[in-house]
């Protein structure tokens, strides 16, 4: 018996992805702060959710740090929970 | 040990209904119950009224103020405490501010100095505007 497999998808090799860099590493920042509401914005979803990191292409160590500012954040309605858009 | 001292950094948020005496009144409050419990103020910063991300006890816009103080650590259970008790303050968050966080900002501080002399130094240089200004949020667009 066959299975009808999915061809896997292949990238042509003329364009080679290319390979995301922490910004917080290539920008040598020492603190993410989470009174810096408009740098976390950038790592949050349109619906208040903290994208991952898989995405985004910071590191783990960052991601950590990043992480907890932004709940810190939350904390002080610097950022949404839950945006006005969805509720 | 009990007498190390450490960097802590407060924030919280008023209630933004009172008028701006009334606001001062509450500032002056926490900073009463910090430097009566043995704690040295570095900096006050009022961020003023802003909207909040999401109501808070039904209010949407409230007074944001940041303290930065040096003191041990009994002081934060009668501090914690007094936030606690007064109804004018929406929220409030205590953080330690740990090494990498005091390194970040004595790197702020100096580059701000370092920026200061050259524009002291060349005085006609005109300041560059930035060719594009990145949008600040553009996800949201």
């Amino acid at each position: 018996m066959y299975t009808t497999r999915r061809p896997r998808r292949e990238r042509d090799n003329q364009t080679p992805r290319k390979k995301r860099t922490c910004r917080f590493c290539d920008a040598k920042e020492l603190y993410i702060d989470y009174k810096d509401e408009k740098k976390l914005q950038r790592f949050v979803a349109e619906q208040g959710k903290i994208i991952p990191k898989r995405i985004t292409g910071t590191c783990a160590k960052h991601q950590r740090q990043l992480v907890r500012a932004i709940k810190r954040a939350r904390h002080l309605a610097l950022l949404p929970f839950v945006s006005d858009a969805i509720r | 040990m009990s007498n190390a001292t450490r960097q802590y950094e407060t924030t919280f948020i008023v209630n933004a209904s009172l008028d701006d005496v009334q606001v001062d009144g509450v500032i002056s409050r926490v900073q009463e119950t910090i430097t009566k419990n043995g704690g040295t103020i570095s900096s006050l910063n009022k961020w003023g009224r802003k909207r909040l991300s999401y109501s808070i006890n039904k209010r949407t816009n409230g007074f944001y103020v940041n303290i930065e103080f040096e003191a041990a650590g009994t002081l934060l259970a009668p501090l914690e405490r007094s936030f606690q008790l007064d109804e004018m303050i929406l929220r409030h968050l205590t953080v330690v501010l740990d090494k990498k966080a005091i390194a970040a900002r004595v790197a702020a501080q100096t580059a701000s100095a370092l920026s200061t002399v050259s524009t002291e130094e060349k005085p006609i240089a005109p300041a560059r505007e930035p060719l594009f200004t990145e949008p600040a949020d553009g996800k949201n667009s």
